[in-house]
């Protein structure tokens, strides 16, 4: 067991934590941060997606040990204030969640994919998502609504707008 | 009809192997740390081969060292003296984001592009990608193709070695267990070439290499590398600018000796890696 | 259903509605099995068979016994239970004789995982290995071993199922329609060919995971991944001699399951821990290798069909042999069999027809349901043999379809007769083909072939599906109102990602008036507190469950009425009511609000009637008939949903690689309920479809080992493998018991396109190709007569899967 400090959603957590933990099984069976998700456990499904001081990862492929220090983002500090996120919203709008199983590291993968790119391409879309196993929805209405979101303002007028 | 090569995969588990976790702050102190337990250590910095090989019981260390803590072994550098330099930590997306990988290295950032997943590359080492030593590796074909060394260090002292040499077989390479690798330099005879790579995949999604090739035109010579068609990734001989494409494929079927396996067979391999060295002759510029 | 409930001016069904699930998956809130603990819970990890076939020797698990931490350890010797949904023929863990690889051989309950995992591992199992079979054609063969030799003693399902003892034959399901023989003596033309597909796994993003609690007295809870409580109660009670009531299943949220929970999984396994750890609730979580080798698969078959068609294009006889692998176990297999066999000829008239499929024991990880429930699989046959009929008759494809296509008046295999309202194929198969400009290129499509040198070539498939349940599938909804006149539904249809609650709660809503916002869906079901349904499965939910609904509405409705005519000293038959009030319809001011009704009417001088409100509505299928056994006529069909697929594909003809340009969806879905969730299904079954069409399959190597059980080897697709272009389209033609006209399509969308993929390659190449997938080596080998790659099970002599046979000579 070793003393990590890890800041997640802006909220600081210390533990000693295992050293052969996982970042994914540190949030999920230490923190009770179970919104990340586990769909293979090796870097194939994106199911863990997380943001770990500003790149997306795979969480099940990261030591919790690595994490000392860092700052993570994950699915529980993405509707900020109790807001859904332009992107959760755009999710929730079209029909972009079926299982949900998949959902958290998606929003998670989009929403760095819109930071790091404001205005993606469709295959700039694909891109960023395409880590991220999807089994239920073919897709399709997840790149809708990160288009749409993409396209948002950010105001109620903007996402009405994409919306219609 | 084909027969099939391989044993069943062992059975994987979440990640339950215990290990220790080592950070060390400088090159010297990791370097007398393997020293001493070099044989019970796996080195890591990605570590997205690392963890899927413990968690599918392929290793079993006692100790992972973490080489990202060592903080001199990120950059990736370039002078025109030396060439390309790319630090055992510098991740995939970090060659792809460099600009002079883009502008005079470009076959190195169009393999780099299709190497598994951007989260994955947010992670996965360009270093890391060699060491592993995999026959299907992406960066090893191009850095074949472009001539590459690798620097080795340990307490004995550092040590340079070809990248064609280094790799020794399926998954073994030269390095000893009190050794690391701190770079590789990809070296300045063949920047601005022109180059492509293609890769067979079972879908249009990310997928290891089922077979692939490397091919660079920096003249007067035609480099052509080789990946998933041999126990290691093969480069041909150099050929002339005006070298027949037939001469090529000639070569190529020679020194590869692809299997049949649960991907593809070993002739429809043979197959693409015809097609590929012919239209990546037509399609990469002189 | 359709005909007594008002339609005009509807306001919530048929209109864009928001998924009432997606905001708490969209902030990780909604709690899966996966993610939960429980006080004092152990974890648990499985030893699993390195073998396809082997007896076992011994097992010692001293060793594991000695470590810390450990709590339970069992083995197969010391359980005497069987369990079996149709055929009682599997142990909980293997006894005497592992039968496929991955079968679980021993399991263990620790306090952590790496305890159970350096336990298991220490676990010591002697095995003598035997000779497996692996390909159900050689199980056929007299002197094959037999996978269970005791299949004489096992019990089964006698009204709908026919094993044979002493062979490998778990099943034999047979149907006899006009005369065959005579009907191929007046053929023009006969044409007979093999199609095969491997087996293929549901990959459901959460694995299949359990909790369970044997607590004192017996009394047993569970926490599934699973898609059906009250058939995993069911089975669980019987095979433990336990009663009804000692037993509750709990089903939370659930990461995706395509059928592969719909019967019972890992839960007896975990429940023997429990009960061995004195109690305490273990929890196993399958990894995602072994979702493919210790939980079952989709079957693998090899289907065999022969058509006779006279001179004017028309089937007059069919000769349909199905060979269902089952792997080790029958488990559903033996019913998809049964639910393909009756529907095997597709959406066509086919006048005379025989059938005989048969559920063929192997030694390999077993079947079980899969969206589409055997039609994925026989329709790639189906539908490229569709093809090769029409060209070898010399007539276009879609012409030969629509010619053949079942219309009014039409019977079905079993007998059934066809009307206006089962649906309309021949719509869906022309508004495919008019949505992908079926009959040729256009300028543009032509300008692309030019600049990408790639060839252009385009399908139209048909596809027909009913719901595989048995005649007496029933289902209830009870609906509660609450004190301010909001309503919570309770009902045991799993919502697992598709959608269907969202549909129910519009339902509701549409009935009873009230806007949307005033329904919920109690999201997870519990078999003690909600009523029963049989199973989530068969894409039956929305019509059973719909129609429930509707009448748990009707009755809520009712008795506030009665309880309003007291109230306002009214007949029940002059009320009225809005979203918020009943009242006099002569009076419209002699009102009472439903809030003053919710739990109980009480008059100005306290005196009170009636009491909570309460609405049951409980469904069953009306007018279904086992079928004979003999002869397979009778009425197996609670709807039938018809469908098309349009696909463009380019081809490149050197190295068989190929695009997928656009795909058209079409569906005869009755009514849409929620358009979003019908694209939904759409896409997303034809992505799965695409999938299994493009790359999915189980490979093994010649002693039965598995050699792909992970995504480093089975590929699903990615965001990158959807076609270029998409659509979905529903047509309309209404149900007449389905809630507002509606049937289900949840498992449509897989159905054909496979087929549709085979057939535009074919048109654009002329590559033969009659296995699945359609590997790009596979277009390669077939464009350049190679011999066909046959690693499925390598050296195979039968070929499970080849790619490129000669075309068969045509009988003509």
């Amino acid at each position: 067991m070793r003393h990590i400090t890890v800041t997640i959603n802006g909220e600081r957590y210390e533990r000693d934590v295992a050293e052969h933990r996982t970042l994914l099984h540190f949030l999920r069976d230490d923190l009770g941060l179970t919104g990340t998700k586990e769909g293979c456990g090796a870097g194939e499904c994106g199911a863990c997606t997380i943001i770990m001081d500003g790149r997306a990862v795979n969480s099940c492929l990261v030591l919790a040990m690595e994490a000392d220090g860092a700052a993570l983002e994950t699915i529980e500090g993405a509707a900020a204030g109790g807001e859904l996120s332009v992107i959760q919203q755009a999710f929730h709008d079209h029909h972009a969640v079926q299982c949900g199983y998949c959902t958290p590291g998606m929003v998670m993968s989009a929403t760095d994919l819109l930071r790091r790119n404001p205005n993606p391409s469709r295959e700039e879309i694909i891109d960023g998502i395409e880590g991220n196993f999807c089994r239920c929805t073919g897709y399709q209405q997840i790149i809708e609504a990160i288009e749409a979101a993409a396209g948002a303002t950010g105001t109620a007028a903007g996402k009405e707008a994409d919306h219609a | 009809m084909t027969r099939l090569r391989g044993a069943p995969e062992p059975k994987a588990v979440p990640l339950l192997h215990e290990f220790s976790y080592v950070a060390h702050r400088s090159l010297d102190e990791l370097l007398s740390f393997l020293a001493h337990h070099g044989d019970e250590t796996q080195v890591f910095s990605g570590g997205t081969d690392l963890f899927v090989n413990i968690r599918a019981g392929l290793a079993a260390p006692r100790y992972v060292a973490d080489l990202k803590s060592v903080s001199d072994l990120h950059e990736i550098a370039f002078n025109e003296r030396e060439g390309l330099s790319i630090g055992a930590c510098a991740t995939v997306n970090e060659l792809i984001a460099n600009d002079t990988v883009r502008d005079r290295y470009a076959v190195l950032r169009t393999a780099a592009e299709q190497l598994a997943t951007f989260q994955l590359r947010n992670r996965a080492t360009v270093v890391g990608n060699i060491v592993t030593a995999s026959p299907c590796g992406d960066m090893t074909s191009p850095l074949l193709c472009l001539g590459t060394d690798v620097v080795l260090v340990s307490v004995r002292g550092e040590r340079r070695v070809p990248l064609g040499e280094f790799i020794t077989g399926v998954k073994t390479t030269q390095i000893a267990t009190d050794e690391i690798v701190t770079r590789v330099i990809v070296g300045t005879g063949r920047i601005d070439a022109a180059g492509g790579y293609r890769k067979l995949k079972r879908i249009k999604g990310h997928d290891l290499g089922v077979v692939a090739v490397a091919l660079i035109k920096s003249m007067p010579a035609v480099r052509v590398a080789i990946s998933s068609a041999a126990p290691t990734p093969v480069l041909l001989p150099e050929f002339g600018a005006d070298a027949p494409v037939a001469e090529i494929q000639a070569s190529a079927q020679a020194a590869i000796s692809p299997i049949d396996d649960v991907r593809c067979t070993a002739e429809y391999r043979r197959f693409m890696v015809d097609v590929y060295i012919r239209r990546l002759m037509e399609e990469v510029p002189a | 259903m359709l005909e007594n409930t008002p339609v005009a001016e509807l306001k919530n069904v048929g209109r864009k509605t928001d998924r009432i699930d997606s905001v708490v998956k969209l902030t990780g809130e909604a709690t899966y099995v996966s993610d939960m603990t429980l006080p004092g819970m152990l974890y648990a990890r499985v030893k699993a068979s390195p073998h396809a076939r082997a007896r076992i020797v011994s097992i010692d698990t001293s060793r594991a016994q000695a470590l810390s931490g450990v709590r339970a350890i069992v083995t197969g010797e010391e359980l005497d239970y069987r369990l079996g949904l149709y055929v009682v023929d599997k142990a909980i863990l293997a006894k005497g004789e592992v039968r496929h690889f991955g079968e679980a051989v021993a399991a263990v309950a620790a306090d952590t995982l790496e305890i159970a995992k350096r336990a298991v591992d220490l676990i010591d199992v002697e095995y003598e290995e035997l000779e497996p079979v692996l390909h159900p054609l050689e199980a056929l063969k007299e002197d094959a071993p037999l996978v269970h030799p005791k299949l004489g003693e096992y019990s089964y399902m006698e009204a709908a199922f026919t094993p044979k003892p002493g062979t490998n034959v778990a099943n034999h399901t047979k149907l006899r329609k006009g005369d065959t023989e005579r009907a191929f003596e007046a053929c023009e033309w006969t044409i007979e060919r093999t199609y095969t597909n491997p087996s293929v796994q549901h990959v459901p993003m959460e694995t299949h995971v359990a909790i369970v609690q044997w607590g004192h007295d017996d009394e047993v809870s569970i926490w599934s991944s699973a898609q059906s409580p009250f058939t995993l109660r069911n089975l669980f009670c019987t095979a433990f001699g336990l009663s009804h009531r000692n037993v509750r299943v709990q089903v939370p949220y659930v990461g995706g399951g395509f059928g592969g929970k719909a019967g019972i999984g890992i839960e007896p396994l975990v429940a023997v821990l429990s009960r061995k750890a004195g109690g305490r609730p273990v929890k196993l979580t399958a990894t995602r290798e072994e979702e493919f080798s210790l939980l079952p698969c989709r079957s693998q078959l090899t289907y065999r069909i022969k058509t006779g068609v006279s001179k004017d294009g028309k089937i007059l006889a069919q000769e349909l042999t199905m060979y269902w692998d089952s792997g080790a176990y029958a488990d559903y297999a033996v019913n998809v069999t049964r639910a393909s066999g009756y529907s095997a000829g597709g959406p066509y008239d086919i006048p005379n027809a025989k059938v005989d499929a048969y559920t063929i024991y192997t030694n390999k990880p077993f079947g079980t349901a899969y969206r589409g429930f055997g039609h994925v699989e026989f329709f790639w046959g189906l539908e490229r043999h569709m093809d090769l009929v029409a060209e070898a008759i010399g007539m276009e494809p879609l012409e030969f379809r629509l010619l053949n296509a079942l219309k009014p008046g039409s019977t079905t295999l079993t007998g059934e007769k066809i009307t206006a309202n089962t649906g309309n194929i021949a719509k869906c198969l022309q508004t495919a083909a008019d949505s992908i400009g079926y009959r040729a290129l256009t300028d543009q499509e032509k300008a692309r072939e030019k600049a990408t040198g790639l060839k252009i070539g385009k399908a139209v498939v048909g596809l027909h599906k009913a719901p595989a349940m048995p005649p007496f599938t029933a289902t209830t909804v009870i609906l509660k109102m609450n004190e301010d006149a909001t309503v919570t539904a309770n009902l045991s249809l799993v919502d697992y990602g598709q959608g269907t609650y969202t549909s129910i709660a519009q339902i509701i809503a549409e009935r009873l008036g009230f806007p949307l916002e005033r329904v919920k869906i109690a999201f997870e079901s519990d078999t003690d507190r909600d009523p029963y349904d049989w199973q989530t499965v068969a894409s039956k939910g929305l019509l059973l469950s719909g129609n429930a609904a509707i009448l748990a509405a009707e009755d809520l409705l009712k008795n506030a009425y009665e309880v309003a005519a007291q109230a306002l000293r009214a007949n029940t038959v002059d009320l009225a009511h809005d979203g918020e009030r009943i009242y006099v319809k002569h009076h419209p001011d002699s009102a009472v609000t439903f809030r003053q009704l919710a739990i109980g009417y009480a008059f100005p001088d306290g005196n009170s009637i009636g009491g909570p409100l309460v609405g049951v509505g409980r469904y069953i299928a009306q007018g279904l008939t086992h079928l004979d056994k003999e002869t397979g006529q009778g009425l197996p069909a609670l709807d039938w949903t018809y469908g098309a697929h349009g696909m463009i594909v380019e081809v490149d003809r050197e190295t068989g690689e190929y695009n997928v340009l656009k795909v058209v969806s079409v569906f005869d879905v009755g009514k849409v309920i929620n358009p979003d969730a019908v694209r939904g299904q759409a896409i997303g079954g034809m992505l799965q479809g695409l999938g299994t069409a493009v790359c999915e399959g189980y490979i093994y190597d010649r002693k039965g080992h598995l050699l792909n059980p992970s995504f480093t080897d089975n590929k699903i697709p990615t965001a990158r493998d959807l076609p270029f272009e998409v659509e979905a389209i529903a047509i309309e033609t209404p149900q007449i018991d389905g809630p507002y006209g509606a049937r289900g399509v949840g498992e449509h969308s897989m159905i054909g396109v496979a087929a549709a993929l085979g057939n535009a390659i074919q048109h654009a190449t002329g590559a033969q190709l009659t296995h699945m997938p359609i590997r790009y080596e596979d277009v390669w080998r077939a464009l350049g007569k190679k011999e066909p790659v046959d690693n499925w099970i390598t050296k195979s002599p039968y070929g499970s899967c080849r790619s490129a046979p000669e075309i068969q000579k045509y009988d003509c």
